[in-house]
């Protein structure tokens, strides 16, 4: 699913970021989305329901970012030094309940953002287990850690070795600290690059 | 570039809650076995909540007793606040649907409460027991029955009706349920039912979104999944 948004908004980029119909936009995400999922179901003798997810997604070209966001979890970025919350979780009223991309009304639900990557060092996306530590679900603020993740990546080597010294330390932080704050799945992603001062 | 994040770097959001109203008959007919076996059960319940490490992070519980008249006798608090329950005095008349609006109400309350905090919570129990007829104000029982129906209707409470002895006006119970059927307490088996409402509250307060929570059924037939 991750695989197939991500391609989805990598492949079509620069005529994502370029319209204006928005709700046309996040209806055809959806679309190739649930195909994804039709087409898992059916490959494992499975119900489409036992495949829901959320889904959050950021592509990025040239000058520009776009992205997109269904169900719990949160994107943020960090902008002019500031982070900041670019989507938050979608949880409806209970914490057990969220929209996924198999839903109904799922479409308006659908977060569709974009914006100029001026001033922007990096993004950190997670799933709600990782945000239990990484977002404040009170103030709907981002845990300080993220721009710690956000800039360690940015400057991290081009190149890694299996065991590097900086794979191992995101594995000590994700595997312990993040994971042993949660009983809920545990998903990041981050985005980080060099901004030119 | 080393990864140096300390405890101050992460938030420690609180444990989500799931709250439990209980809404008990201590009406006359319940004097004698019936109301010492159900402040047994209670106590009972706090206790196997206490034990449970799941369950005693979420879950909160509050207390509404009706006879001739209503009352909040415990409002929501986690298991660390709960007093244990020495003895409930039953007297009365069964003002069934008034004291089903008033656990609605301190629910509603709590419910605020949390949101004011950033505290996340499941969606909320009501457990209503009764061994008779309702005998209050009719216009209040169909104000509490209105009440509950929308909000199972809406998914936004889940209630459990349990009729006490032979005597209990199950049909009333039902209304209060239109996905299932109310459940008849057999004999005294008080004891039995809360050990099965502590190991519910410690399953739905280990899920997480797409669960489909699985309650352990087995002496309860008749009931679904939440």
């Amino acid at each position: 699913m991750a695989d197939e948004g991500c391609a989805a908004l990598v492949e079509q980029f620069e005529q994502l970021v370029a319209r204006v119909d928005g709700g046309q936009i996040k209806i055809e995400l959806l679309e190739r989305l649930l195909a994804k999922v039709n087409m898992l179901a059916e490959r494992h003798g499975r119900d489409v329901q036992d495949f829901a997810s959320t889904f959050l997604g950021v592509a990025v070209s040239g000058d520009k970012f776009l992205g997109a966001h269904v169900g719990d979890g949160v994107i943020g970025y960090l902008k002019d030094g500031d982070l900041r919350v670019i989507s938050a979780p979608d949880n409806s009223e209970f914490t057990n309940q969220t929209t996924f991309v198999t839903s109904h009304g799922a479409a308006g639900s659908m977060r569709l953002f974009r914006g100029s990557l001026q001033g922007v060092t990096g993004f950190i996306l997670m799933s709600d287990g990782a945000g239990d530590s990484l977002f404040n679900a009170r103030t709907r603020q981002l845990a300080a850690a993220c721009e710690k993740l956000i800039v360690a990546v940015g400057s991290a080597p081009a190149r890694l070795s299996q065991n590097s010294k900086h794979k191992k330390q995101w594995r000590k932080f994700i595997d312990i600290r993040v994971r042993n704050a949660t009983k809920d799945d545990c998903s990041i992603g981050v985005f980080g690059r060099s901004v030119a001062s | 570039m080393a990864l140096n994040i300390g405890a101050d770097d992460l938030v420690e959001n609180p444990t989500p809650r799931v709250p439990v109203a209980l809404c008990l008959d201590t009406s006359g007919s319940m004097m004698g076995d019936n109301i010492r076996e159900l402040v047994k059960g209670v106590n009972l319940f706090y206790d196997a909540i206490d034990e449970d490490d799941d369950a005693h992070d979420a879950a909160e519980v509050s207390i509404v007793e009706f006879n001739s008249a209503v009352s909040l006798i415990q409002d929501f608090a986690s298991i660390e606040r709960l007093n244990r329950i020495d003895a409930i005095d039953a007297t009365g008349g069964t003002a069934l649907g008034e004291g089903v609006n008033l656990a609605l109400d301190t629910l509603e309350k709590r419910k605020s409460t949390y949101s004011n905090a950033g505290v996340l919570y499941y969606q909320p129990w009501l457990v209503l027991m009764t061994d008779g007829k309702p005998n209050g104000r009719p216009d209040e029982l169909e104000r509490a029955v209105h009440r509950v129906t929308e909000l199972v209707a809406q998914k936004k409470l889940t209630v459990f009706p349990i009729g006490i002895g032979a005597d209990a006006d199950m049909n009333v119970l039902a209304r209060f349920s239109p996905n299932r059927l109310p459940l008849r307490l057999q004999g005294l088996s008080f004891k039995e039912f809360f050990e099965w409402l502590s190991k519910s509250v410690s399953r739905v307060s280990r899920s997480t979104p797409g669960d489909t929570v699985k309650l352990d059924l087995e002496g309860l037939a008749g009931w679904a999944e939440l």
